[in-house]
């Protein structure tokens, strides 16, 4: 019984020493399995967790985790036999090496970096990282470069799972050997693999949980990635003296200012208008005092002027006159501006074009120049691009939009073109065939062609019909009527008006057809306007002529053709042509221009500064608006004492606006262009019939009571 | 159009920088960012070119904008330069997307206090900030 009983005492002990053994074991072999547990839930993680965050957002996370542990963890076993590890370790060194490069260049995007260090803390190898670094290190500086980048780093980053390997051939014993043994173990005990497979799900648990966590940050990291990136990218370079300089004096540069200051000004000019933000719910914007500039004389609203531009240069304007004035008809807000010289500077240019923007009032759009006072310029009307102009020198001159200042072709200055100074320059033809004429002092009329200003195409000389004491014609302007580019009339210095043909025709010689004179002015003829017929009756023969003998005329011109015939009867006598209506003024009359659109208006400026638009249906006796420049712009004479007021203020040139009518522009004196806006009445492309019909109307009687004072 | 000498081309921006409203002008080069040229805006690293500031408007204007400084709430070139930067690329990437032909040509951005006009050419960029008119 004793010894049954110590027999059993033993038994009991020996079991008990065995039971402690089999926990001690036991606890080993959990120590061991939780340190073979920890390498292989690093290991991955560190690899695949910093791919995955660059990976797009628009993908089923949760199918790219759940593929992902299965890639981890399914993959492991013959990834893990690959012979593919050489290779990669092959790869290892460069990687390594640009890595190095890159952390030297300190360009990487921070987020890829912190999460480099945490795969390194957690015993990763760096060999995937390096794959990592490299594509990332390709982007350059820009945060646009980085986050594309990134997404091409993801799909280097699946390649985690085949890069993972080398941390094997190189991990240290335990966990890596265990793992191997795991296959080989299943069979041996139940227990061990059902803890296996428990340990497996708990991994899985575990990575994918961290693999989600990651994801969530690195949702947040492009937006705190790509701010921090650009603060780090921005490249706050400071261009050096050199480095200035040279950019300064680029043609680029200067071709980039030119233009984006440009555009910068219309848009603060556009903004001066109008603000298109105005709301008016919360404060009345001021209407106010628009109407107050109409003047006292508004009377009609329709036929009421109003300033809306004033173009002066401090630069360029300063001490010049305007000297001639014009509208693009491509671009009606354009309008272009010639000056005479500036007399207190001799190293600018005498010669000065400024084509103004109606959008931009302190700076013209384009500045060209001549070597001699320009006194006449226009826009081509076939061509946008091209500006010709006549200068006192006695040349033609050819600019162009598109190129630089000065002119692309000019005339010579020889004898073969003009000698004297060019006041007057038609471009008359169509489209596919127009010349230039110009015409000088002495009486010269030349034909150009645009493509060749070498030689005249055509070459007239404009002598004094025989009663005249000398042959010399000094011809101060000419005028083309619409409808034949033949022939043209001719304003003299001494107040006759004459008709004259380009070419030989029959009765007639090229030349001054001394059979017809239009004689009522006593003082030079500044301007000769042929009527611009655009309605349902020819006006065509109507012609406004301005003096400085302080009158306006209005002409009824007769045709050449019916010039020929009649003069057959009377050769070698003159026919006196009297003005069908006399309009005297107060002042110097130095530019009468008839409206584009509106049969009956024309618009004139005199020497006293007043900008006058007549009506001669409305009236043929007083101007039904009569407006003064302002003085908003400080022209030329602005520092003058008041006395000069009266040279100060004198116009010179009017121009309208060719195809609505609306704008009418003057300049004079003082080198200050002024674009006014005319009323409904006054402008704008509607026109009545009864206005046509009335002008013609008025015309007959006129004519009817002209001849029977005959000639007074 | 006019060949223009380097002083007249900065007098250009000199006088758009002067006139009235004008706070402030900033051009940058566009493939870097290199500020080139400004005016009205203060520079806050010591390390600037002291020649990249328009020196015509420099000692005027900037007395007056340390006052419009801290109501507009910028507060130096390179503050502005990197956000008119980042504005510029991300309305870049904005047109990009709707149609790959196309560019961004201007922007005009209306704030409360103050209007940005941008200018992007292929080299550079300007940048002009300015009061918007009373209203």
């Amino acid at each position: 019984m004793e010894s049954s009983f110590e027999q059993r005492r033993q038994e009991i002990l020996a079991k008990k020493a065995k039971l402690a053994e089999l926990k001690r074991q036991r606890e080993l072999r959990r120590e061991q399995a939780g340190s073979s547990r920890q390498s292989t839930t690093a290991s991955p993680l560190g690899e695949v967790l910093s791919p995955t965050p660059r990976r797009s957002q628009d993908l089923d996370r949760r199918a790219d985790v759940d593929s992902l542990i299965n890639n981890i963890l399914g993959d492991r076993r013959p990834a893990s036999t690959q012979p593919g590890s050489p290779a990669v370790r092959a790869t290892r060194p460069t990687s390594v090496v640009s890595a190095g490069q890159l952390s030297s260049d300190n360009e990487p995007a921070s987020p890829a970096r912190s999460r480099m260090v945490d795969g390194e803390t957690q015993t990763v190898s760096i060999g995937p990282l390096a794959t990592v670094y490299e594509s990332a290190g390709d982007g350059q500086v820009t945060a646009e470069a980085n986050t594309q980048k990134e997404v091409i780093t993801y799909s280097k980053g699946v390649q985690a799972s085949i890069d993972w390997t080398p941390p094997k051939p190189r991990g240290a014993g335990g966990s890596d050997t265990e793992r191997d043994e795991s296959p080989t173990r299943s069979p041996r005990s139940k227990r061990l693999s059902r803890r296996q497979k428990e340990r497996d799900e708990e991994i899985r648990n575990q990575l994918r949980k961290e693999i989600e966590e990651e994801i969530k940050t690195a949702q947040q990291a492009p937006q705190d990635g790509a701010v921090a990136s650009s603060d780090e990218n921005y490249p706050f370079k400071t261009l050096t003296n050199e480095e200035l300089t040279a950019v300064e004096n680029s043609d680029d540069f200067i071709g980039f200012v030119e233009r984006s200051t440009k555009v910068l000004e219309r848009a603060l000019d556009q903004q001066l208008g109008y603000d298109i933000l105005a709301d008016y719910a919360l404060d009345g914007i001021d209407i106010g005092d628009e109407d107050e500039r109409y003047g006292a004389s508004a009377g009609k609203k329709g036929r009421r002027i109003k300033e809306i531009a004033q173009f002066w240069d401090e630069r360029w304007s300063k001490k010049r006159m305007v000297s001639d004035l014009g509208f693009s008809t491509k671009f009606p807000e354009l309008v272009l501006a010639s000056y005479t010289k500036n007399p207190s500077a001799p190293h600018d240019p005498d010669g000065l074009i400024q084509v103004w923007n109606m959008h931009m009032h302190d700076r013209p759009e384009y500045i060209f120049h001549a070597q001699s006072d320009i006194l006449t310029a226009k826009f081509s009307p076939f061509h946008p691009n091209l500006i010709i102009g006549g200068a006192y020198s006695g040349q033609v001159l050819l600019w162009d939009t598109r190129a630089k200042s000065a002119p692309v072709q000019k005339t010579p200055l020889t004898g073969s073109g003009h000698t004297h100074p060019v006041y007057s320059i038609e471009i008359v033809g169509t489209q596919n065939a127009n010349n230039i004429i110009s015409c000088s002092t002495d009486g010269v009329v030349c034909g150009w062609t645009v493509d060749m200003l070498t030689q005249p195409q055509e070459f007239l000389e404009l002598t004094s019909p025989p009663p005249a004491k000398t042959d010399d014609m000094a011809v101060t302007c000419v005028a083309f009527p619409q409808s034949d580019p033949t022939y043209f009339l001719a304003g003299t210095e001494e107040g006759s008006i004459y008709p004259c043909h380009r070419y030989d025709r029959a009765g007639a010689k090229a030349g001054v057809d001394g059979r017809v004179k239009y004689s009522g002015h006593v003082a030079p003829v500044m301007s000769l306007d042929f009527h611009p017929t655009k309605g349902q009756i020819d006006l065509g023969d109507l012609v406004l002529s301005s003096s400085v003998d302080w009158s306006v005329k209005l002409w009824k011109v007769r045709p050449p053709a019916a010039t020929g015939s009649g003069n057959a009867t009377l050769p070698g006598a003159t026919q006196q042509v009297v003005p069908v209506l006399d309009i005297a003024r107060e002042d110097l009359v130095y530019d009468a221009r008839w409206s584009p659109v509106k049969p009956s208006v024309f618009a004139l400026v005199d020497g006293a500064g007043s900008l006058e638009v007549w009506d001669i249906n409305v009236d043929t006796e007083v101007p039904v608006q009569s407006i003064k420049p302002s003085d908003n712009k400080r022209g030329a004479f602005a520092n003058m004492p008041t006395g000069m007021g009266y040279i100060n203020r004198s116009l010179n040139k009017v121009a309208w606006e060719r195809n609505e009518g609306r704008r009418v522009a003057v300049g004079g004196m003082d080198g200050v262009v002024t674009v006014f806006e005319v009323g409904q009445d006054l402008g704008g492309v509607e026109t009545r019939n009864e206005e046509w019909s009335g002008v013609k109307k008025l015309v007959n009687r006129l004519e009817g009571h002209g001849e029977g004072i005959n000639g007074r | 159009m006019a060949q223009r000498s380097t002083e007249e081309t900065l007098s250009l921006l000199t006088r758009l920088s002067q006139k009235p409203g004008v706070q402030s002008t900033l051009i940058l080069s566009r493939d870097t960012g290199a500020i080139v040229r400004t005016s009205g805006l203060i520079s806050n690293s010591s390390s600037a070119n002291p020649n990249s500031t328009l020196p015509a408007s420099g000692e005027t204007t900037a007395d007056n904008y340390v006052n419009g400084r801290k109501e507009s709430g910028i507060h130096s070139a390179e503050d502005v330069a990197s956000a008119v930067w980042k504005f510029l690329g991300a309305a870049g990437s904005l047109i990009d997307e709707l149609d790959k032909e196309d560019d961004v040509r201007l922007l005009r951005l209306r704030t409360k206090k103050n209007e940005l006009v941008i200018v992007p050419d292929p080299k550079y960029i300007l940048v002009l900030i300015h009061d918007t008119p009373p209203a």
